[in-house]
């Protein structure tokens, strides 16, 4: 089999080409068509349809949208979405300050430097057990508010959505900041250093060096923090729920993951869940072209 | 493009606002760094900045203290005390923790699915980096974006026709299913990656090989894979991180104690040791370590691997 390939790369490497060419990537192509192609499609199908996962799905055209606009718990778990996107703007903000004083210099930048990606390596299942265990009642957390004389202070966070929701959004951004604080290093390392030392000479001040020179220049990762962090808040939140909450009390702190979990596997409602899970990768996928177009700096 | 867009807008602006109160231009220009430092020090306001941000870096490194100094407890002593150093160490919730995921079977399934996956995700992203990048054939381009636009759809809005398409395929419960869905998952990505960095190889390179009477095979093999080792390792890096870490597919494909990984493991001692917490802890830490020594190792590398991956 190698022998006449062999002949035929060496006599005319262009042939050569056209033919090892779509072999050499066809295993990368099979591999996402299998396993997220399909998928992709199956959900589009099983969307229109009742179906318990075990017998043959039933189509019913629009009947589980319908059924998902009227149903409050889909709206209470997409609010909850919402406000976890609180998220994004400190995401853009924050570690852009944080890098920007990180790439000057700042007295301990390399403290900075190497701590901040930190949170970022833990998994999430850490994360969320570490962050159940602190916020407990009898928590680490309300035993420093005691001892310090704050014991007005000292809460079941857990316990009311008023509280759990800020405090799940406050564990995100503080596990996801770091990975955005690289992501600015790296646009800053592709910035000319004539540039801000040019902007310095002519009298500009730190922070009309950051808003005049740097911001400008990091409008690609801008687009790409701004991007993959609302896609987090709409389509990664599962596991802080899980380990954290478990989407209680009752349904205040579900987002819409959770309640297709639990609809599929909980439930049985396989096509109620596809339905769902059809519309809002609808939604997110918009956002993810934008990714995309981000990343690859808008060629093509 | 916009990269060049900075320079006339940061020329102008300082200057073209004369009428800024702050005037910036009474500040001395910046000199040497302690001279640097002193002087950030006396404007109002850095000093909480710094404190601020010192604060940060060590909420970062936080967890590893509370999880290091809790394993080590006995139940007792945690109750007395969340934040102080134990008394003695007490090895026992690293005993407990162990037998509690199978004997350590949890954490040589998540070794066994982590390698696995990267040895096939890098196979795949190379191969398909080498055809898009440096062989010409019809199609090439739109392939190659038939292959990124699977990055815009968020895999876990997937998980109930991904979860029925293993037990139709007899995969749930092997180590395949999740393997193979992590390098499907990662594809777009690093196939991108290794696309861009292959591209960033000089033609003439190549055509010298051609010339020399080399096969396509033996560019990909002889020159390309060796040139590609950057490239390689940032793929690593950021799979290692995500498979070793990921969690709501292995809860859902990988259910038998045989193949169960340490993610959703970790998740069953919180419910079996409600009232053991330093034996979680220990757990926790079990899981955490190996990624914290990954970060450890290539930190140095990280900026520079995704200034030259992600924002190539």
């Amino acid at each position: 089999m190698t022998r006449p390939s062999l002949s035929i790369a060496r006599s005319s490497p262009r042939r050569a080409e056209a033919w090892w060419g779509p072999l050499y990537a066809l295993p990368a192509v099979l591999t996402v068509v299998v396993f997220i192609g399909y998928p992709a499609v199956s959900i589009a199908y099983h969307a229109f349809t009742r179906w318990n996962g075990y017998s043959e799905p039933t189509w019913i055209g629009l009947t589980n949208f319908q059924y998902l606009l009227q149903d409050p718990q889909f709206f209470t778990a997409l609010r909850n979405n919402f406000l976890f996107a609180v998220s994004v703007p400190i995401q853009l903000t924050v570690p852009l300050v944080l890098a920007f004083l990180i790439n000057e210099r700042i007295a301990g930048w390399r403290f900075y430097r190497w701590t901040y990606f930190i949170p970022a390596v833990y998994s999430t299942v850490v994360v969320g057990l570490l962050a159940k265990i602190i916020l407990n009642v009898n928590g680490p957390l309300n035993e420093g508010l005691n001892s310090l004389g704050l014991q007005g202070f000292a809460q079941d966070w857990l316990l009311r959505p008023q509280t759990s929701i800020p405090a799940i959004l406050l564990i995100v951004v503080w596990a996801n900041f770091g990975y955005n604080v690289v992501m600015y290093l790296a646009g800053m390392s592709g910035i000319e250093p004539d540039l801000p030392d040019a902007a310095k000479i002519d009298g500009a001040g730190r922070w009309q060096v950051l808003r005049y020179v740097y911001v400008p220049g990091l409008r690609r990762v801008m687009e790409i923090v701004l991007i993959t962090n609302t896609i987090t808040a709409f389509a990664y939140m599962f596991t802080y729920i899980y380990t954290i909450t478990n989407g209680g009390p009752g349904f205040d702190t579900y987002v819409t993951e959770f309640l297709i979990y639990n609809n599929a596997f909980t439930f049985q409602r396989m096509g109620y869940a596809s339905a769902m899970g059809f519309g809002l990768t609808l939604i997110i996928s918009g956002l993810g072209y934008f990714y995309i177009r981000a990343l690859t700096g808008g060629k093509e | 493009m916009s990269r060049s867009d900075p320079v006339p807008g940061a020329m102008a602006a300082p200057d073209g606002r004369p009428s800024t109160p702050s005037a910036p231009q009474a500040r001395p220009p910046y000199a040497g760094l302690g001279a640097r430092a002193r002087r950030f020090l006396s404007v109002p306001g850095n000093g909480a900045l710094i404190f601020g941000m010192v604060l940060l870096g060590l909420s970062s490194v936080f967890p590893i203290y509370f999880m290091a100094v809790n394993a080590f407890k006995t139940p007792e002593e945690w109750a007395a005390s969340k934040l102080a150093l134990p008394s003695a160490l007490s090895l026992d919730p690293f005993a407990t923790a162990w037998g509690a995921t199978n004997n350590g079977g949890y954490v040589l399934n998540s070794l066994i699915v982590t390698t696995a996956t990267i040895v096939l995700s890098v196979a795949l992203a190379a191969t398909a980096g080498y055809s898009f990048s440096k062989l010409r054939w019809r199609g090439s381009t739109p392939v190659f974006f038939f292959v990124l636009a699977w990055m815009a759809i968020p895999p876990l809005l997937l998980m109930v026709p991904i979860y029925v398409e293993m037990v139709d395929l007899h995969l749930i419960n092997t180590y395949w299913s999740v393997v193979l869905l992590y390098s499907a998952l990662n594809l777009p990505f690093n196939a991108y990656l290794m696309t861009a960095f292959f591209r960033a190889v000089p033609d003439e390179l190549l055509e010298a090989a051609r010339v020399d009477g080399a096969s396509v095979h033996s560019i990909f093999i002889k020159i390309m894979a060796p040139l590609s080792i950057p490239a390689i390792v940032t793929i690593i890096i950021f799979n290692v991180l995500y498979v070793w870490n990921e969690f709501v597919f292995a809860l859902l494909l990988l259910q038998p104690d045989r193949v169960k990984t340490l993610t959703p493991g970790l998740l069953q001692l919180q419910g079996r040791f409600f009232f053991n917490y330093p034996a979680l802890v220990a757990g926790l830490l079990l899981a955490s370590l190996p990624m914290v020594g990954v970060y450890l190792i290539f930190q140095r590398y990280l900026v520079r691997a995704i200034a030259a991956g992600a924002l190539k």
